[in-house]
Order: C-alpha cells, then structure tokens, then sequence
C-alpha cells in the first residue's frame, strides 16, 4: 500500500467519523420537523448556486469576451472590467441583504446602524473610478510598450 | 486552460480550505465557552482572546464568499460530466461534492444572515444547525482531500514548463479518453493523477470555455494572474469593509458591518434590547436586588449597596458571537468580593440568573477560572456613565475572555457551586 492510498484512507475515515458527529448532533439539537427547512436549503443553494449564478457568470463570460473580441480590445482590459464587475456582485451578494433587513427592521438601532444602500453605491462609483483608471494605465502602458517597440 | 487548471484548484483550494479551518477551530472554541464538557477549563488571557477568535471567525466566514465562489468557478466544467454517472463510487464522489458544495454555501449565507440576526429565512434554529453543519463541511473537506490527493499532491507546487505538459495534454478530451490509466481509473475514488488533473475540456461548456480562454489569445499567464488578482482584491474588499466590526484598526473603513464601534446606549452596541428581553419593568423596580447565594448562606444587595462597595474599573472588551466587538470600560463589584462575603472559599463556580425569561441565556454558569479573576465584575457603569438598561442595568456580568452572550444582563441571582 502506497503512502497516498493509506493517507487516503485515513482521511476518508476521518471524514466520515465527522459526518458521524455532525448526524448525531443534528439528531440530538435539531427538531426533526426541521429537517425539512435544512434540506430545503440544501437544494435551494445547489440550484441557485449551479443552476443560476454560475449559468449567468458564464453567460456574461461569453458575452464580454465576444463584445470583446469584435471590438479587439485585449485580454487584460477585459479581466479588468470583468474583476471590477466580479467585485462588484460579490459586495452586492454580502450587502444587499444588510440593507433589505435593515429596510424591515431589526428592532435594535445599533444593529445594522449604517447607510448600506448608499455606502453601496458609493463602492460602486469608487470601484468605476479605480477600473477607469486601472484601464487607463494600462493603455498608457501599452501605447509606451507598442512605442519602444 | 488559462485560470480553471488543476494547480489554480489546488492553489484557491488550499486558501479556501484553510479559512474553512480557521472557521471550525474558531466555532468551535465559541461552542465549548458556551457549552463547556465538565472538565474544561478556559485561558482568561489575553484579555481580547475571544475578541480575536471571533472576530477572525466571522472575518474568515466573510472571506470564504469570494473564495468559495472562486473554487466553484474553477471547476464548474465538472458539473457537466458525461455521462453524469459513471459507477457506484463515481455517484458517491459527486453525492459527496454535491454535499460539500451545498453545506458550504448554507454554512457561510446562514452565518452571514446571522450577523444580521435575519432568523425569519431560517426554518431551522441558526445555532445547533451552524454546529451541526461545520462537522458536515469539514468531514466533505478531508473526503474531498482524499479523492483529489494524487492532484493535490502533484500541484501544490507551482510546476516547471516541462512539468506541466502533461497535465496540459490530458486537458485535449481525445488524449485524456485515450490514456489508459485515466480510463481505467474512471469513477473511483482514487482515480489516477492524469484522471485528476482534467479540469473537462470536452462537451458544449468545455467547447465554449476553450472558445472563452482563446478569445481574445493571450499568454495563459495573464489569464491566471487576472484571475488572482480578481479573487485577491475581492477578498481584500470585502474583509476590509467588514472587519472594523470586530478589529479597531478597520473600524475606519468599516462601511459594511452589521454593527459600527460607539454606536450604541453608553457607546456601545448593543446584542439583545431590553425591550427584546421583557425585563423593562423588572430592572427598573426599585425593589430590585441582587441576591447572592451560597448554600443556605444568603445576601441581598440593592444597586446602593453595591455602590457602596469597593468599586474596580477594569477594561475589558465586549465580544460577540455574532463576531462584533468594542474595548469598553467598565465600573462596579469584584465577583470575588461578593462570593467571599457568603462565605465561599477557594476556587468556586457558580450559577448567575438574569431577569430574563424565556432565553437560553438566561442561566449562565461561570467557572472558576472567570469567578476568582481579579477582572471579573459584577458591572454598574459603563464607559464612565450608569449602565444603560440595554447593556443590564442595574447589574451585570463582565469577565475576561467569555462571548457577550454569557456576559448576563440584568442580573437577578448569584449561586456558588459546591
């Protein structure tokens, strides 16, 4: 038996004795007419997760690299606004939700005490300020580089 | 294949798998604080122990979105293998992908809503399943481990040219077919390196993202570091914009945390309202006393009483398992003082119950290690004003090193353990 095959094993009994842990736990904490809900949430990610978010990363992928390509702009402009774009929907991902509950209602002020819509649409004008100039740079740099070429 | 490669899997997976780490040990130091086993017995230093842990927790919770989402990006062409089930082992490995992936995202947005105390989205109780959850994450993770071993193995160091060919022939779906020691390893769980190393090339998403990597052409090199680069800043954003929640270094450019340093009754935020808790009128009786027990020994103090005791400021931080947390200055009883005057002697635990009902948190146990702590107070002022009836007024607990959960408000007896 190889080094890896046994390292394998024992990782693999490993994670199963966590599963063990985390089945009995769940067991003795968690209200079997719960389980439901938990399993609901289970599905609800993967099919958003994989059925939704990743269909509409790709999507965009598709359509920016093909914008892209007609109008033969290169390579590093366009993961620059795709990182700028990227950054910009995981902020939203963590932040909206902040805003939608403070919007409800917390019943304690010093709970979710910010402005979060507009500190995040201010991130969003500061993220299009910093791409603008990422991309402008980068123009720069290459206009230099096609130059001392 | 510029950035969705065996190494970059191996090289987000391995950060990502590190904060699901750090999350676990972290979660679980909080769990034992609060449900401690009869032998535990927990470090009062440094006085911003739990302020540390927890706030690293919630920190690294936040991190784990954007490298989490980084992880599934890398290896999204996977989730169209043909035919989706290959063997009985092969469904086990994609039931137990399935599960890591799924417990993963539940695990992170539930801790995140927490934050937001957002429990209305949750048909489950937050706590229990978050504890139930992180064994779940971290045995998928160490199964996981196991079954990507060979790639992990063969990647985790950035490889030479020479060294990567390889990996990039089995990257063209004929080759990768062909080879036999990837056919012959097709779904077991201890499939071969060359079998491993394929992050799919073939079918209609593989086509397309091969038609994405080449258009427009460019080395893979700036593909790979634009995609570093894309997940480093986003990581950086998100725990910088957050963290002053927890780190007061941050607290600048915390412009989305759930809860912002000073802000709050006495400069401090606070977790549970008075008027949540129902005790408005119990703690603003004037009847109200603190009765302090030990055996059939008994004293009852009024809030006059206390005062006229002698009085230790002592600062310590408020912090919260919701992962938010402040430096706070704090005035009133020493513990000991008051367990001595019932005659307790030695190390002594004991029990202290709020005004509260109807809270898990209502009843509180101390151990000895927090009762005869010279910092542990039975708290009147705060940051040099009377106790705000949303931080426990007329009396509360504060020790070093404890989640602001078992620091009980609104304090209405003190019980020595034998």
């Amino acid at each position: 038996m190889t080094a890896v095959r046994r390292w394998q094993i024992a990782l693999i009994a490993l994670g199963l004795a966590f599963f063990v842990v985390g089945g009995i736990t769940l067991l003795n904490d968690v209200n079997p007419a719960r389980y439901i809900g938990i399993a609901i949430w289970f599905v609800g990610a993967l099919v958003i997760h994989d059925g939704i978010i990743s269909f509409v990363v790709f999507g965009a992928n598709i359509v920016m690299r093909k914008t892209g390509g007609r109008l033969r702009i290169p390579l590093p402009a366009i993961l620059i606004v795709q990182g700028a774009l990227v950054i910009a929907a995981i902020m939203t991902l963590v932040v909206v939700p902040a805003a939608l509950k403070k919007s409800i209602g917390t019943g304690n002020a010093t709970l979710l005490p910010l402005d979060y819509g507009l500190h995040l649409l201010v991130f969003y004008g500061v993220l299009a300020a910093v791409t603008a100039l990422a991309l402008g740079g980068y123009a720069l740099l290459r206009r230099g580089l096609a130059r001392a070429a | 294949m510029p950035s969705r490669n065996p190494r970059m899997a191996v090289v987000i997976g391995r950060l990502l798998a590190l904060a699901f780490l750090v999350c676990f040990g972290t979660g679980i130091y909080s769990h034992f604080l609060q449900d401690p086993l009869p032998w535990m017995v927990f470090p009062t230093r440094p006085l911003n122990l739990y302020q540390v842990t927890q706030g690293i927790h919630i920190t690294a919770g936040i991190l784990c979105f954007p490298l989490l989402f980084a992880k599934l990006y890398i290896v999204f062409p996977e989730l169209f293998q043909t035919p989706p089930v290959r063997s009985f082992p092969h469904f086990l490995e994609r039931a137990s992908i399935a599960l890591f992936v799924a417990s993963s995202i539940v695990q992170i947005v539930i801790g995140l809503l927490n934050t937001y105390q957002w429990y209305a989205l949750f048909p489950f109780p937050f706590r229990q399943t978050h504890y139930a959850l992180s064994f779940v994450i971290i045995g998928s993770l160490a199964i996981h481990i196991a079954i990507k071993l060979d790639v992990i193995t063969k990647h985790w160091r950035k490889q030479t040219a020479a060294s990567v060919a390889p990996v990039a022939s089995v990257a063209e779906p004929v080759e990768a077919v062909a080879d036999p020691t990837i056919a012959s390893a097709l779904g077991t769980l201890t499939s071969s390196p060359a079998r491993n190393a394929i992050i799919r090339a073939e079918g209609v998403t593989g086509k397309l993202f091969a038609w994405i990597d080449k258009t427009p052409a460019a080395e893979p090199r700036t593909s790979r570091r634009g995609f570093l680069t894309i997940v480093g800043v986003a990581s950086a954003a998100v725990v910088a914009l957050t963290a002053g929640q927890s780190f007061k270094l941050l607290d600048g450019a915390n412009v989305f945390g759930a809860r912002k340093q000073g802000v709050g009754p006495n400069g401090l935020p606070v977790n549970r309202t008075a008027k949540a808790a129902k005790i408005e009128a119990l703690a603003t009786d004037p009847d109200w006393v603190l009765t302090v027990v030990n055996g059939t020994m008994s004293k009852a103090y009024t809030r006059t009483d206390l005062l006229s005791m002698q009085q230790y400021t002592v600062e310590l931080p408020i912090a919260c398992v919701e992962g938010w947390s402040q430096m706070a200055s704090w005035k009133g009883v020493r513990l000991g003082d008051l367990v001595d005057a019932v005659g307790a002697h030695g190390g002594t635990a004991i029990k202290a119950t709020s005004l509260e009902q109807n809270s898990s948190y209502a009843i509180m146990h101390m151990g000895a290690e927090y009762v005869r702590d010279d910092l542990t107070l039975v708290a009147l002022e705060l940051n040099g004003e009377t106790l705000d009836l949303d931080h426990g007024f007329p009396a509360r607990m504060i020790a070093p090193g404890r989640p602001g959960v078992l620091q009980t408000k609104w304090l209405s007896t003190l019980e020595v353990l034998s």
